[in-house]
């Protein structure tokens, strides 16, 4: 046998896209962005969400009317934020077969981490591609501090870019560090709030996720 | 009492570290905390000792039991189905549910026979997958006898407990050492009475039941249970 073959009515399953990051980096923010973004190129899509202490972050998505709230879960982390998505992502893994067995077609699973330190990332058993969310607001020195979220994320966001003048933030600096401290591999900008820079991050689930061309 | 291969499976399966989710269950310490009822070292050994007499060793540990020698799948979901009707609380069903299906869902990734057969039965029966059954299915495919299966289920349960109790700041890591050593004396104790064949399941915790029911409710909440 040559190549991949599909087996006739087999089902792909969905790919499990994760985004962490600090508290109040925009990781909900840029999740609602996406939402939209990803629909509109048709992309059959669902959401977790690992809120902290409440589940505010899932109910702000299920409320947001951007996509059918039964497609939002939501994951309690115990306390432990690092744990629920590393050493026993089990309850996100199960979370997320269930959303794939009611949502056959599902194609695509966002997975929002709760807000965490630079220490935190994603179990490869967890997540196909994940994503770490940093904002300029939290000090243009967060990607010098290599932390393992910044360094071996497969996508650095650094987010609200209009903040920089005000926060006295050199961004295309703090860029230029942040792929230095990542050997080059891919950091992208964006403005959440205003939508900027979203389109780039679509273009890359779509094409290093999806293999969509 | 146990060989030392079996003695290091259960180092492996009773670890705090396997990854079963037990990490995000209190199984009502965190309500009890954040209503007052739970604030030190000594109200934690008394809510391990009841949770360990009056409901794990009732409850849990019969169903294991029943299920560990159940002949089939079928009969396995059958003692599913008694799990569902004796818990009357539906927030305590659905902790245990998610709690079951995390842990098979590893013993699946692992390839255990039972465990993979019993999941295909369990996609279209949301609500089975309770956990002392699916212990005794994981504890099956993974060697483990009867008695070594109860013990790892008792054992899992008091550290998620203590460990809870830390990360809720009810007591610290010495004491949580304290707190394991008095309940490893309460699973001893109870462990050394064997269960008897025909014993049915039942529990008898109200005040734990109320808190874990009344979760869903607070508008703050770290745990699933």
């Amino acid at each position: 046998m040559t190549g991949v073959q599909k087996t006739k009515g087999a089902r792909i399953a969905a790919a499990r896209v994760g985004i962490g990051g600090p508290v109040g980096s925009g990781k909900t923010a840029l999740v609602e962005r996406l939402i939209p973004a990803l629909l509109g190129r048709g992309i059959d899509l669902a959401v977790i969400t690992n809120d902290l202490v409440t589940a505010e972050d899932a109910e702000r998505i299920r409320r947001s009317g951007l996509i059918d709230p039964a497609r939002v879960s939501a994951v309690e982390a115990g306390a432990c934020p690092h744990t629920v998505i590393r050493e026993d992502p089990t309850l996100n893994i199960e979370a997320a077969d269930e959303l794939e067995r009611r949502f056959p077609g599902v194609e695509l699973i966002l997975l929002e981490s709760g807000g965490d330190n630079l220490a935190s990332t994603f179990s490869r058993d967890l997540t196909d591609f994940w994503m770490f969310v940093i904002d300029v607001a939290g000090g243009d020195d967060i990607p010098r501090k290599r932390g393992p979220g910044v360094i071996r994320c497969d996508l650095l966001v650094i987010n609200k870019t209009d903040l920089a003048p005000h926060v006295g933030v050199d961004l295309a600096r703090m860029h230029e560090q942040a792929l230095a401290v990542r050997s080059n591999r891919p950091v992208l900008l964006t403005n959440c709030r205003k939508g900027e820079g979203i389109d780039a991050v679509v273009g890359m689930i779509e094409r290093d996720v999806l293999f969509r061309a | 009492m146990f060989d030392t291969a079996t003695a290091l499976a259960l180092l492996q399966y009773g670890d705090s570290a396997y990854p079963a989710g037990g990490f995000a269950f209190s199984w009502g310490i965190e309500g009890l905390a954040a209503d007052g009822l739970l604030e030190n070292a000594r109200d934690l050994d008394d809510f391990v000792w009841e949770h360990l007499t009056l409901r794990w060793n009732s409850m849990d540990r019969v169903l294991l039991d029943r299920a560990y020698r159940a002949g089939d799948i079928a009969a396995i979901a059958a003692i599913d189905r008694d799990a569902e009707a004796a818990t009357p609380s539906a927030p305590m069903r659905e902790g245990s549910r998610r709690a079951g299906r995390a842990l098979l869902g590893v013993s699946v990734r692992l390839g255990g026979a039972l465990s993979v057969a019993y999941r295909t039965c369990l996609a279209d029966a949301p609500h089975l997958g309770h956990l002392p059954v699916v212990q005794a299915v994981v504890y099956r495919d993974a060697g483990l006898a009867p008695q070594a299966a109860e013990l790892v289920s008792g054992w899992t349960l008091v550290h998620g407990l203590v460990s809870a109790a830390v990360r809720l700041g009810v007591i610290g890591h010495v004491e949580a050492q304290r707190a394991l050593q008095s309940a490893r004396a309460v699973l001893a104790e109870l462990l050394a009475e064997p269960m008897l064949p025909d014993a049915l399941p039942s529990s008898f915790t109200p005040l734990i039941d109320i808190a874990v029911s009344r979760g869903k409710a607070r508008p703050i909440r770290m745990f699933t249970t």
